[in-house]
């Protein structure tokens, strides 16, 4: 048994310890919502938070996770009002959809380390998401339009 | 709610808590039901239902693979029933006979197809419940008008809720021909409006195929030949059953089209077990000598049948009627590869066999081809009643055609047959990669002729390629022209007095399927290339010399007046930079557009700035068509700049998104999408933006550098 | 923004930073052959521009192979493969050389090889060489190369001792143990190590040229 800590709940976990943590969150958690896309670190559909870091499940053994804090698409808010999925439903960003759960929580990382991204910052930090959609237009005005409101937050306090 | 509830009547007492209910609709040709009095056109039956405490739901036949249906087809019935889409429950169906033949998405078809459906539907039950009030008050139905699921009295403004009519409206007959709304009155469509999936997709609660868990669910992956066409002799599972969590390996069959083939399924306690174990099998294939095949060769021998006559198309005028000298002549063959689909979602799906029964979870695009009853239906292909199968659609993670196919579900089924719990197949992405079926390639050999003042005279398009016919159905006659190879071709708008169009078939071994746009996204890039070769020929400006081939009341010329006035064509662009433009016109509809480039000291091609016309007729989401037109631009960039599926030794040689490359954020260019409406039929949104992007993005390379681009893939680099 | 905290470096005068001692004993030179130490611990140089330069042209050999030079860029994004491509999803170095935001080297990179085929190689401290001091081997001529490795402002502030000991490393050892389906340097890690130290003993000589 391997015990994960996702979304501040403790799972006890019957897993392989080389099991990769896609698999884990997804058929023994049941949390669904972070997706399988290419299986070896190209794709980001798999991102979650590991301690804060936008990894790529897919590759990350569960041994790696254990114990350590696990956030995914899922627990980024309470209520889907984090501001960047309160801008991505503003800016009308997902086709599919089926990418933007990691498409979310890389770009989370990015808004925490950089409160002001321009396009370059974007770009560098997106560019390992892939949507085949190709909403990458709305991908930039809602990262844009989440700064902007974090902006705002945090001179209105 | 189960479907079956429904009664002969349209009125219903059903077993939950809805308590009355009333469901209306459009059933399929010549209505069985009694509710169903409009006269329907041919494979729709979208429905509404609204129950006595007052919920409503509309029932959205059209999958929702990110076109946007789950808005688009709703609000179309919801604008003419009086509704808001933020008080109903919008549900997909999972093709159920209820809903007709027509749950399917594709060919951009959902709204250019079904508009005035959906607009009879709602206005026929807008039509019963303001009946049904004005009974009550005893008023003329004129005197009461339908807002926001209410019908009001428009003398002392009471109001009924449709909830509290739905008893007396069932009684009433529905209108064959119901008064439309006047779209100056729309409040829902062509406004912008925020899609009701998109917050699904933005929390991780969007299901998606792949995210099914049905109780007691069991994992499978499937080892298949790595050579197209090879076959099964035989395997040894003796190790992979060792390895932890493995339950059973069986040989499985796919059906692809007119193929099939055989893996071998682990099946095993999770997916990432089946796959550890998927390693471990010792198969032996007959490769049937497909182990020679290289697409090098293939494009050799396509080169080669360029010079057949092949099967005439469309002949207009007479071709050999005038004599062009041969410095007036122009001639070029294109060249464009095979790709893959690609949807980010790997293919997937749940089945449960009990005894004669099937169910299945899964996400596609024709959920009425998962419980049809023709013969290349899933339920005859898997040998069950059309009423034993159900079937459970989900959101689907892209489709771009690749979700026509039900070869996964063949294969899903075929492992659970095997076992007696429900299997989830997932293919990885290598396989979602390489199994096909893929997109054709079509090579093109063009010749243009000018009379002596200069007048465009003669113009021939021949393609040669394999048939998407003949992959997909069977009994194809080989002597007819297979109209999907040589699609739009002779749909566009450019007067020349002799023209003709051919098509050579080539025999193929390799699965072949509809590609967003289908073969349009390659027959496009070679003729609107060309036309900017006869235009340089002639000496004119590209769009001008268009234009003097399109007559100004062409649907084409209204849309080059568009592009010409916001890409500013009039104005110079630059030292180094190139614009180009290119358009197309085919079943699902037209878009033009304008791409500019830079030629940067190093060699590479910049795309600055796309500009895009869509022509519509009408846009029920604004927004959305803006959405999908960026979005076809992206897909086009990649088919045009990103590698291609290559065989060599009859294996793919692209196998996961290193090599299958897909354009990223980083090199995402500028584009600017506008929609022309009020003007022409209704036409499609999903696939239009798709054709003309390569063409325009060559020809501005070509104005920017002088070197004409004539094959696809290519680099961004002269 | 988050604050990393730098690499390990060490600021040691220039110059100084290479302890010469003159020793022509011929038994020293033996005892020092494979870790450039001498039994007391302090490093011997003794200086043979030929055989230091031959040595050299060795050790180029590997630095300039896939498996080193990939993660030594003359730009800002590693490269990948034996053609030493753009890493296919550009991340960048970002200022201590972990990547940035959502790009972060060890998002993909693991503390190990993951398995299979063009899956991410593992380290547990992955990373490129940081903003501030890039270490580029990309487009160097032997000459430079030797050159930059020799300068404590370009190579990390990296003293003989330090030098020696980065041979052992496990992010340059890691480069024959590269995971599955990529070309191993062009000779041995024995081999390497040696003609290393066997360079920076000799008196690290560059070798003429450009």
């Amino acid at each position: 048994m391997i015990s994960l800590n996702i979304n501040q709940k403790d799972y006890q976990v019957d897993a392989d310890p080389d099991m990769p943590l896609l698999w884990a969150i997804r058929d023994l958690a049941g949390l669904t919502g972070t997706k399988f896309g290419c299986g070896v670190a190209q794709c980001g559909a798999c991102v979650v938070h590991l301690n804060g870091e936008a990894v790529r499940s897919c590759v990350t053994k569960v041994s790696r996770a254990a114990g350590q804090k696990i956030v995914t698409i899922e627990g980024l808010s309470q209520n889907n009002d984090h501001r960047l999925q309160i801008a991505w439903n503003e800016a009308n960003v997902p086709q599919c959809g089926y990418c933007h759960s990691g498409q979310i929580m890389s770009a989370a990382v990015l808004l925490r380390e950089n409160p002001n991204p321009t396009d370059e910052d974007i770009d560098m930090a997106m560019s390992g998401n892939i949507c085949r959609c190709g909403t990458y237009l709305r991908i930039r005005k809602a990262i844009h339009l989440a700064a902007e409101m974090q902006r705002k937050e945090s001179s209105s306090r | 709610m189960a479907i079956e509830q429904i009664s002969r009547r349209s009125f219903i007492k059903t077993t939950g808590t809805a308590g009355l209910a009333l469901w209306l609709g459009l059933s399929a040709k010549g209505s069985t039901r009694k509710t169903t009095n409009i006269a329907t056109t041919k494979n729709f039956s979208p429905f509404i239902l609204v129950e006595d405490n007052g919920s409503i739901t509309i029932y959205n036949i059209k999958p929702e693979m990110g076109q946007g249906t789950f808005q688009s087809v709703p609000a179309v019935i919801a604008e003419e029933f009086e509704v808001s889409l933020g008080q109903v429950s919008i549900k997909n169906t999972s093709g159920e006979p209820e809903f007709g033949r027509g749950q399917r998405a594709g060919g951009s078809a959902s709204i250019r197809t079904g508009y005035n459906d959906y607009r009879k539907i709602g206005a026929a039950a807008r039509t019963v419940f303001i009946a049904a009030a004005a009974n009550r008050w005893k008023v003329s139905p004129d005197n009461c008008y339908a807002d926001n699921g209410k019908v009001f009295n428009n003398t002392d403004k009471r109001s009924f809720t449709y909830g509290e009519l739905v008893e007396d409206a069932a009684k009433l007959d529905l209108p064959k021909e119901p008064k439309l709304k006047d779209p100056k009155d729309f409040k829902i469509v062509g406004k912008m409006s925020h899609r009701p999936d998109i917050p699904l997709k933005t929390c991780g609660k969007a299901q998606f195929g792949i995210d099914v868990q049905v109780p007691g669910m069991v994992y499978a992956s499937v080892e298949r030949c790595p050579v197209i066409g090879g076959t099964l002799k035989s395997f040894d599972a003796s190790e992979a059953l060792k390895m932890p969590g493995v339950l059973k390996v069986v040989g499985a069959e796919r059906i692809v089209g007119n193929y099939r083939y055989t893996g071998v399924a682990v099946i095993a306690n999770s997916w990432w077990a089946a796959m550890q174990a998927r390693k471990k099998l010792q198969i032996d294939w007959d490769f049937k000598g497909f182990d020679n095949f290289s697409s090098e060769d293939y494009e050799e021998h396509l080169r080669s049948l360029a010079s057949e006559e092949g099967l005439v198309d469309k002949n207009i005028g007479d071709i050999t009627s005038v004599s062009v000298s041969p410095q007036n002549t122009v001639e070029a063959l294109y060249e464009t590869p095979m790709v893959a689909h690609s949807p980010m979602e790997p293919m997937n799906a749940v089945a449960h066999v009990q005894g004669d029964k099937l169910e299945i979870w899964t996400s596609t695009q024709v959920p009425s081809s998962v419980t049809g009853n023709s013969p290349n239906e899933l339920p005859k292909l898997m040998g069950f009643a059309p009423e034993n199968v159900q079937m459970h659609n989900m959101f689907v993670g892209g489709g771009f055609g690749r979700r026509l196919y039900l070869d996964y579900m063949t294969e899903a089924v075929n492992i659970a047959k095997q076992y007696d719990k429900p299997v989830k197949l997932i293919w990885s992405r290598e396989d979602t990669t390489q199994c096909g079926p893929f997109r054709p390639m079509t090579f093109s050999k063009l010749s243009g002729g000018f009379s002596g003042d200069g007048k465009l005279v003669t113009f021939t398009h021949k393609v040669i390629s394999p048939s998407l016919s003949e992959s997909a159905r069977p009994n194809f006659d080989k002597t007819k022209v297979d109209g999907s190879m040589v699609e739009g071709i002779g749909e566009q708008d450019y007067q020349v007095p002799n023209l003709k169009t051919s098509y050579v078939r080539a025999d193929y071994h390799v699965p072949l399927a509809a590609w967003r746009s289908v073969t349009s996204s390659t027959l496009a890039f070679a003729h609107e290339c060309f036309i900017d070769e006869l235009a340089h020929k002639a000496g004119k400006d590209p769009l001008d010399f268009r234009m003097s081939l399109l007559a100004s009341d062409s649907d084409t010329a209204r849309i080059f007046r568009k592009l010409s006035e916001v890409s500013n064509w009039d104005q110079p662009v630059g030292e180094r930079r190139g614009r180009g433009v290119g358009q197309w016109k085919f079943f699902a509809g037209q878009c033009a557009q304008a791409v500019e480039v830079t030629h940067k000291p190093d060699g590479t091609i910049k795309i600055d700035k796309v500009y895009a016309v869509i022509d519509l007729g009408v846009a029920v989401n604004p927004d959305n068509v803006a959405n999908q037109t960026e979005g076809a631009v992206v897909m086009a960039l990649t088919a045009a700049t990103k590698p291609a599926i290559t065989f060599e030794q009859g294996r793919v040689m692209q196998h996961n998104f290193y090599d299958n490359t897909m354009v990223r954020i980083n090199e995402m260019p500028q584009v600017e999408v506008h929609i022309l409406t009020g003007e022409g039929k209704i036409k499609g949104v999903g696939e239009p933006g798709l054709p003309p992007f390569a063409p325009a993005l060559a020809n501005a390379i070509f104005a920017a550098t002088g070197k004409r681009i004539r094959k696809m893939p290519f680099e961004l680099k002269v | 923004m988050k604050h990393h905290p730098k690499t390990k470096t060490h600021f040691l005068p220039k110059r100084t930073a290479i302890i010469i001692v003159a020793l022509l004993a011929a038994v020293g030179l033996m005892s020092f052959e494979l870790t450039g130490k001498h039994d007391s611990g302090k490093i011997i140089v003794v200086k043979d521009s030929v055989g230091s330069v031959a040595a050299f042209r060795q050790v180029y050999k590997v630095l300039m192979s896939p498996r080193c030079m990939n993660c030594h860029p003359a730009g800002d994004i590693p490269l990948q493969g034996d053609d030493n491509h753009l890493h296919t999803m550009s991340p960048r170095r970002g200022p201590d050389g972990t990547g940035m935001y959502a790009m972060k080297c060890s998002n993909c990179h693991q503390p190990a090889n993951t398995p299979g085929l063009h899956t991410p190689p593992g380290n547990p401290k992955w990373h490129l060489p940081p903003a501030d001091m890039k270490m580029v081997f990309q487009g160097r001529t032997p000459h430079e190369l030797a050159k930059q490795i020799m300068d404590p402002d370009r190579n990390g502030h990296k003293s003989m001792d330090q030098l020696i000991a980065h041979a052992s490393d496990t992010l340059v050892t890691g480069a024959w143990h590269p995971g599955a389906g990529r070309t191993l340097p062009p000779m041995s890690y024995k081999a390497f190590k040696k003609a290393w130290i066997t360079w920076l003993t000799k008196g690290a000589y560059a070798p003429p040229g450009k």
